[in-house]
C-alpha cells in the first residue's frame, strides 16, 4: 500500500495552495475552485454501478405485476421500471459531475445547504397535505423528501464544522480558554463554552434535524439521522470521552430490553405498536401483513432462490413489492447465496468509502465520505433488518433498489461527493 | 493495534515520520475512531440484523415460511382419471366413462363484489338459460355467502359447458377494493370443473350385476362397487401458482402427475346369453305375475358366470327411477307424502339388489341331487334302491307328506329323482345320516359363500339360515334331504349343482375375466378356481345321468330340448320362514353327457301355476336352445325330433316355376305359387332356413304379387295337431319346439305374437309342454 505522493500528483491538477484559496485569492483559476481533477476511486464507482444495475433490474422484476394491476401505475408493467431507469440516468449524470466538484466549494456550500435544509423542513411541516404524514413536498410533478436533503446537509456540515472547529481546540489560546480558573460565573461559562462549544453545536443541530424529522412522523428517518449524527459525532467530535460511549450504548440497550419486556412503559399509542410487532402471528393486519409476507417471501427462496423474475409473491401478496420491501423479492427470487452476496456488495461499498475516507487527508473530506457511507450502511441494514422481521416496519428505503426517483437522484448525488473526495485520497486508484 | 497497523493508514505513518506531530496523533483519533465504527457497522449491523436476519429468515425457518407462503399461492387440483370400461366377454361395452363438466359459482365472491346485485342477476339468469335449470335453485345456492364453492350442475355436457366458458368471459364494469375502476370478468364467480359421466349403453343390461355409480363416480353397487378401487384409478394433480386474486401465474411452474386411468374389466358375461336370460326372465315373470325371477348362467368347468339376471331390474343410467312400471304407479297412488317417500326408497333399493346372490329360499326338490349325490358316493344306496312311497313318511313322531298324496309307488333311485318323491329322498337321507349329510352339506357350499366377486353375497347363518350339525335332528334331516328347512342363494344352488355337472368339482363362481390396463393389455386373468372335489367322477355322471332322465321322462320334462341333451332338476318350495308363497325353480345343465353350461331359474311367488317343472323349466328350456346354439353346441335329435325338424330349404330362385314344383313335392314340401310369372323370382322361407316336413314354401313368380302378408293367429294351449292344422290354414309354417316324449302337450308360447302380419310362409316357432307328470308338489 506504499505509494507516493508525486505518483498522485502527476494525475491532479496544478497544484494549489489551499490556504490561499480559502483566503479567497484569486491566484488560481476559477474552475480549479470549483472541479476537482484527478482520477477517482474506480471500485467505488464500479460497486455503486454493479449495486444499481442489480437495484434497478429486481426492482423492474418486484414492481412489473403490481404496475399492471394497477391504476396508480395505469396498467402498465413498465410504469416503475421506465421512471426509475431515467432517474437512474440523470442519477449518474449528477454523479458523475459531483465527482467534479472541489471540496472547497462543498466547504462553502456546507452551512447554506444546512440553511436550506432546515427551511425546507420547517416548510414541508407548514405547507398543507391532504396525506396524513407531511414527508414530502411537491413542486409540479417533482417530489421529494426534505428530510433526504437534511440527511446530506447534516453530513456536510459536521464534516464542515468538524474539521473547522478541530483546530481550536489545539490552539494555545483556546486551551488557555479551557484551562482558565473558573472564578466567577461568567468564567465558568466561558471555560464551558471553551471547552464544549462544538458538542454543543453539533448535538444542538442534530437534535434541531430530529425533532423537525420526527414531527413528520418519520420515525425511520429520525433515527437513521440519529444515527449518522451519533456516529459522525462519535468520530469527529472526540472530546467526548468513550467511556460516555459505551455507557449511553448500555443504557439504550437497556431501555429496548426493558421496552420489549414491559411495553406499558411507553405512552399507549407507542406500547400498541411494540405489542403488535412482538405479537404479529396474531394480529394480521396492516403493517404486520407486509411483514408476514415478507417472512414468506424471503422464506420462499430458500438457498438458491425461485429464478429472477420467477417470484409468486409479487403476485398480490406482499405489497407494495417495488417500495421499501424490495429486498424480500430479490430474496426470494435469486435465494439466499446470491442476496448474501448483494448484502456482501454494500459491506464492499461502505468498506471502499471508508478506505477512501481514511486515506484523505483532509478532515472535512474524510468525514464526509465517512458520513455518506454510513448512512448508505445504515439504511441498508436497517432495511434487511426490517424485511428480516429483526426489526420493527418502519419505512426505510434500500439504497438503490427501492423505488424513488429523487432519493435515487440524490443518493447518486452522494456518491458523486466520494467520488470528488476519493481523487484528493492518496490511494491506489485501479 | 496491530491490526490497525496492518491496514494502510498513511495518515499516521506521516505522523511517525514528522516532528512534532505527535501531539496530533495522540489527540485527533479519527482514523481509531472511524475503525470502530466500521466494525461496529459492518459486525453488528450488516452481521446480526442483516445477515442474522437473512440467514434466521431464508435458511433457519425459511422451509416454514416458504410452507406458509404455498398454502396460499398453490392451488392443488385434481384431474380426476377417467374411470375403467367393463366389456362383455366379446369385448362389447357394457359401461363407459365419458368427461363432462360440472358447472359451480363462488357465493363469496359475488357477495363480496360491489356490484353484486347486478352480477347475481346476470349469473342467475344466464345459467338458468344454458344448463336449463331453475333460477330460484342458482339463487339458493349463492345465499350460501360462507361458501367459495357451490356446485350448480353435475354432468354437463360439452355444449353446455362451453356456453358457460363463453359466459364467463364477458366483462363486467366495476371497481376494485381500492375504489379504482377495473374490469373484471364473470369468470370470477361462475367456473367450470370437469365431471365424467357413467355411460351404460345397453340401458338395463345386467345392471344388477353392473351396478352403479354415484354423482362423485363412487362404485356404488354391483360390479361398480366391488371393483371401484380397481376402476378408480389414480387420479393426477395440477399443482399450479395462483396470485392473491386467484388468476393463474404466467410462466409459473406447474407440477402435473398424470392421471393413471382407471382399470378396465372384461367380464365373463355374454351379451348374448345375457340377453336371452333376460328377455326369458322378463316373460317369465310376466307369465308367473311373479314377485320376482333370478337367473344364473354358469360355465359348469369354469365357474364363469355367462348371464345373471333379475327382475325386476332397473336402467343404471338413471338408477334413482323405479323401471318397473307397475311399481311405479303404485307408489304415485300413495296419498301419503312420508309413505310414498319410503315406498320410492324401498322400491329403489329392492331394485338395485341383485337377487341371484342376495337373496336366498330353500331350494326345495333341486336339493334332491346334492342327497343323492351323497347317497351315491357314500354308498349307502345305489341305483337298484328301492323304496315304496305311499304318500306319506312317519319321521321322528311327525307325519311328512309326499306332494303325491296317493303315493308314487314303489321306485328305484332314478325314479326317485323323476318323480321327485321326497319320502324316496327322506329315506335315503336317513341311510346317510347325520354325520354324513352334513358332511356333504358342508362339501357342496352350503354353509358358506361362493366367492364370487360380487357385493353382498348373501352370507349363511348357522342356526339362522341352516341347521348346525348341532342342533339338526332326525326331524330336520328329514326336510333337509328333500331341500326344506333352510335357505340357499341362487347363486349357491347353481354352484352346487355346476359341481355334479362338472365331474364332482365345486368352482368358485367369477363374473370378471380380465383386467386390462390404459392400453389395453391384461393386467390380470383370473383363473377358474377348484374350490373342492365334492364328489367322485363316476358318481357325478350317475347322477347327471339320472338329471337327464328327470328331463325326458320326469318333473322336469318340459325343460327338454331337442337334441340338446339337457339334465337337471326341478323346485318347488314353500316360503316356510316368511309363511306363505313359493319358490319355483328349475336347475339344469347341458349337455347331459358333457355340460358345458349350467342354467339356474327361479321364479319367486308366482300366482296360479306355481310348480317349478310347469313355470321354471320351461324358461330354462327356451334359454338352454338359445344358448347351445350360439354356442354351436352339437345338437343329437332323436329320430322323431329328426324327422319334425325337417330339413333346409333348397334353393328355387330362378327356376321354373314347374320345375320348382315337382322338386319341392318330391321332397316332401307342400307348395304354394303365388302370380303368373314363369320363374321363381324369391320364395319363403328363403333357402337355407328350416322347414318342418310337409312344411309350407311359397314361390313368388311376380314382382306384383311380392309382399302378400298373413295375420298370426293365436297359436297357444292347443294340442299340437291342431296348432299345426291352424298355422297351416293361415299359411304360416310352424316349428314346434319341446319334448316329444311326453304325452298331454299342449302349446305355451309363440314366437310371433297373435295379429302381426308376416309375410305368406313365415315359420311361427311355437314351444308346447307338458302338464302332465311333472308336478313335485
Amino acid at each position: 500500500m506504499t505509494h507516493s505522493t508525486t505518483t498522485r500528483r502527476a494525475n491532479a491538477a496544478p497544484a494549489r495552495d489551499r490556504r490561499k484559496d480559502s483566503a479567497g485569492e484569486t491566484a488560481v483559476p476559477w474552475t480549479q475552485r470549483i472541479f476537482a481533477y484527478g482520477g477517482f476511486d474506480y471500485p467505488f464507482l464500479v460497486l455503486v454501478l454493479v449495486l444499481l444495475c442489480i437495484g434497478v433490474v429486481m426492482m423492474f422484476s418486484a414492481s412489473y405485476v403490481n404496475a399492471a394491476n394497477h391504476k396508480a401505475s395505469n396498467y402498465d408493467a413498465f410504469f416503475y421500471l421506465k421512471r426509475q431507469a431515467a432517474y437512474a440516468v440523470l442519477g449518474i449524470i449528477i454523479m458523475l459531475l459531483a465527482s467534479k466538484i472541489n471540496l472547497a466549494f462543498l466547504r462553502k456550500a456546507a452551512v447554506p445547504v444546512l440553511l436550506l435544509a432546515f427551511a425546507l423542513l420547517v416548510a414541508v411541516l407548514v405547507i398543507p397535505s391532504k396525506e396524513d404524514f407531511k414527508r414530502w413536498i411537491y413542486i409540479g410533478s417533482f417530489q421529494f423528501q426534505p428530510s433526504e436533503i437534511a440527511k446530506i446537509a447534516l453530513i456536510l456540515f459536521f464534516a464542515y464544522a468538524m474539521e473547522k472547529f478541530q483546530k481550536p481546540q489545539f490552539t494555545p489560546a483556546a486551551r488557555g480558554a479551557g484551562m482558565l480558573p473558573a472564578k466567577t460565573f461568567a468564567q465558568r461559562v466561558q471555560r464551558f463554552w471553551a471547552r464544549w462549544n462544538g458538542t454543543i453545536l453539533y448535538v444542538g443541530v442534530l437534535a434541531l434535524a430530529a425533532v423537525l424529522i420526527y414531527k413528520e412522523n418519520h420515525v425511520s428517518g429520525t433515527v437513521i439521522t440519529l444515527g449518522i449524527g451519533a456516529m459522525m459525532i462519535f468520530i469527529g467530535e472526540q472530546r467526548i470521552p468513550l467511556w460516555f460511549y459505551f455507557a449511553a450504548t448500555a443504557a439504550a440497550v437497556a431501555v429496548i430490553i426493558a421496552v420489549l419486556k414491559k411495553p406499558d412503559l411507553l405512552p399507549p399509542h407507542a406500547a400498541e405498536r411494540i405489542v403488535s410487532f412482538l405479537h404479529r402471528e396474531q394480529d394480521q393486519s396492516g403493517d404486520n401483513w407486509q411483514t408476514i409476507q415478507s417472512l414468506r417471501t424471503i422464506g420462499s427462496g430458500g438457498l438458491l432462490g425461485q429464478g429472477l423474475g420467477q417470484s409468486r409473491q409479487k403476485y398480490g401478496y406482499l405489497p407494495e413489492p417495488q417500495s421499501d420491501f424490495v429486498f424480500a423479492i430479490v430474496c426470494e427470487e435469486l435465494g439466499f447465496v446470491r442476496s448474501f452476496g448483494i448484502l456482501l456488495l454494500y459491506v464492499a461499498l461502505v468498506w471502499r468509502g471508508f478506505m477512501i475516507a481514511l486515506h484523505t487527508k483532509e478532515r472535512f473530506g474524510s468525514l464526509l465520505v465517512m458520513g455518506i457511507v454510513l448512512q448508505v450502511g445504515l439504511q441498508t441494514a436497517l432495511n434487511i433488518g426490517v424485511v428480516t422481521a429483526t426489526l420493527p416496519n418502519t419505512g426505510i428505503p434500500l439504497p438503490f433498489f427501492t423505488y424513488g426517483g429523487t432519493a435515487l437522484v440524490i443518493l447518486l448525488g452522494e456518491m458523486g461527493i466520494v467520488l470528488a473526495v476519493s481523487r484528493v485520497a492518496r490511494q491506489i486508484k485501479l | 493495534m496491530a491490526i490497525w497497523a496492518n491496514l494502510s493508514n498513511p495518515n499516521k505513518r506521516k505522523a511517525k515520520r514528522g516532528p512534532g506531530k505527535r501531539k496530533q496523533r495522540r489527540s485527533d483519533r479519527l482514523y481509531e475512531r472511524s475503525i470502530i465504527v466500521l466494525i461496529v457497522l459492518v459486525v453488528l449491523f450488516f452481521g446480526v440484523i442483516g445477515a442474522g436476519g437473512l440467514i434466521k429468515v431464508q435458511l433457519v425457518n425459511g422451509a416454514k415460511y416458504r410452507a406458509d407462503a404455498e398454502d396460499t399461492q398453490l392451488r392443488d387440483t385434481v384431474i380426476a382419471a377417467r374411470r375403467g370400461t367393463i366389456y362383455d366377454c366379446n369385448m362389447n361395452v357394457v359401461a363407459e366413462s365419458s368427461s363432462a363438466a360440472r358447472i359451480y359459482i363462488n357465493p363469496h365472491k359475488i357477495a363480496e363484489e360491489p356490484k353484486h346485485a347486478e352480477v347475481l342477476e346476470t349469473v342467475v339468469r344466464q345459467l338458468s338459460q344454458i344448463l336449463e335449470i331453475s333460477e330460484d335453485g342458482i339463487r339458493t345456492k349463492a345465499s350460501y355467502v360462507g361458501y367459495g364453492y357451490m356446485a350448480v350442475k353435475y354432468k354437463v355436457e360439452k355444449k353446455q359447458a362451453d356456453a358457460v366458458r363463453k359466459f364467463m368471459e364477458t366483462e363486467l364494469l366495476t371497481t376494485n377494493a381500492e375504489g379504482e375502476e377495473i374490469r373484471r370478468k364473470y369468470s370470477e364467480f361462475v367456473g367450470v370443473d370437469p365431471d365424467v359421466i357413467r355411460y351404460y349403453p345397453m340401458k338395463g343390461f345386467a345392471a344388477n350385476v353392473l351396478g352403479f355409480t354415484g354423482t362423485d363416480d363412487i362404485g356404488l353397487a354391483g360390479l361398480e362397487l366391488y371393483y371401484n378401487n380397481t376402476l378408480t384409478g389414480t387420479p393426477g394433480r395440477i399443482i399450479a401458482a395462483k396470485s392473491a386474486g386467484e388468476t393463474d401465474l404466467p410462466n409459473q411452474f406447474k407440477d402435473i402427475n398424470d392421471p393413471v386411468q382407471g382399470t378396465s374389466l372384461v367380464l365373463t358375461i355374454d351379451q348374448a346369453i345375457q340377453r336371452y336370460l333376460e328377455r326369458s326372465l322378463e316373460q317369465a315373470k310376466i307369465d308367473a305375475q311373479a314377485k320376482a325371477a333370478y337367473g344364473i348362467i354358469m360355465e359348469v368347468k369354469t365357474g364363469a358366470i355367462k348371464g345373471m339376471a333379475c327382475v325386476s331390474s332397473f336402467d343404471p343410467n338413471d338408477y334413482q327411477a323405479i323401471a318397473d312400471e307397475a311399481v311405479r304407479q303404485k307408489i304415485q297412488a300413495i296419498p301419503d307424502e312420508d309413505e310414498r317417500a319410503k315406498a320410492y326408497n324401498d322400491a329403489m333399493f329392492t331394485q338395485w339388489r341383485n337377487g341371484a346372490l342376495e337373496v336366498t329360499y330353500e331350494p326345495g326338490s333341486v336339493f334332491k341331487t346334492i342327497t343323492a349325490s351323497a347317497a351315491l358316493e357314500e354308498g349307502v344306496a345305489d341305483l337298484n334302491t328301492s323304496y315304496t312311497c305311499t304318500g306319506a313318511i312317519q319321521i321322528g313322531g311327525r307325519t311328512i307328506h309326499c306332494h303325491n298324496r296317493n303315493g308314487h309307488g314303489t321306485q328305484n333311485f332314478t325314479k326317485g329323482l323323476m318323480n321327485s318323491c321326497n319320502p324316496y329322498w327322506i329315506t335315503i337321507g336317513q341311510k346317510l345320516g347325520l354325520e354324513k349329510f352334513y358332511q356333504y352339506y358342508t362339501a357342496f357350499g352350503f354353509t358358506e359363500t361362493t366367492g364370487i366377486d360380487l357385493p353382498n353375497e348373501a352370507k349363511p347363518k348357522p342356526g339362522i339360515t341352516f341347521h348346525t350339525k348341532e342342533s339338526m335332528g332326525i326331524v330336520e334331516l328329514a326336510s333337509c334331504s328333500f331341500g326344506q328347512s333352510f335357505e340357499a342363494s341362487p347363486i349357491q344352488i347353481i354352484t352346487a349343482v355346476s359341481a355334479i355337472a362338472n365331474g364332482g368339482k365345486l368352482m368358485r363362481p367369477y363374473v370378471v375375466a380380465k383386467e386390462l390396463d390404459e392400453s389395453g393389455r391384461v393386467v390380470s386373468e383370473t383363473k377358474p378356481l377348484l374350490r373342492r372335489q365334492v364328489i367322485s367322477e363316476a358318481t357325478a355322471k350317475t347322477v347327471a345321468g339320472m338329471m337327464e332322465q328327470v328331463v325326458s321322462g320326469g318333473t322336469g320334462k318340459n325343460a327338454y330340448v331337442a337334441g340338446g341333451r339337457i339334465a337337471g332338476k326341478t323346485g318347488t318350495s314353500e316360503k316356510l320362514s316368511v309363511g306363505r308363497g313359493y319358490v319355483a325353480s328349475f336347475c339344469g345343465f347341458a349337455p347331459a353327457d358333457n355340460p358345458e353350461i349350467a342354467i339356474l331359474i327361479a321364479i319367486d311367488e308366482p300366482v296360479g301355476l306355481i310348480n317349478g317343472g310347469q313355470i321354471a323349466a320351461p324358461v330354462v328350456a327356451e334359454v338352454m336352445e338359445d344358448v347351445l346354439v350360439y354356442r354351436n353346441v352339437e345338437m343329437r335329435y332323436t329320430e322323431k325330433e329328426q324327422e319334425e325338424l325337417g330339413g333346409v330349404t333348397p334353393n328355387m330362385v330362378a327356376q321354373p316355376v314347374e320345375t320348382a314344383r315337382t322338386a319341392l313335392k318330391n321332397a316332401g314340401y307342400s307348395v304354394r305359387v303365388i302370380g303368373d310369372g314363369a320363374s321363381v323370382l324369391h320364395q319363403i322361407p328363403e333357402s337355407g332356413q328350416s322347414v318342418p316336413k310337409g312344411g309350407l314354401i311359397i314361390l313368388y313368380t311376380d314382382e306384383s304379387e311380392a309382399s302378400r302378408t298373413v295375420t298370426v293367429p293365436n297359436l297357444l294351449e292347443y294340442s299340437l295337431s291342431d296348432a299345426s292344422y291352424l298355422a297351416a290354414r293361415a299359411g304360416l309354417n310352424i316349428k314346434l319346439v319341446g319334448n316329444f316324449e311326453s304325452n298331454h302337450l299342449f302349446t305355451y308360447h309363440q314366437s310371433i305374437e297373435e295379429g302381426t302380419e308376416v309375410p305368406l310362409g313365415t315359420t311361427v316357432t311355437v314351444h308346447f309342454l307338458s302338464n302332465n307328470g311333472i308336478l313335485d308338489r
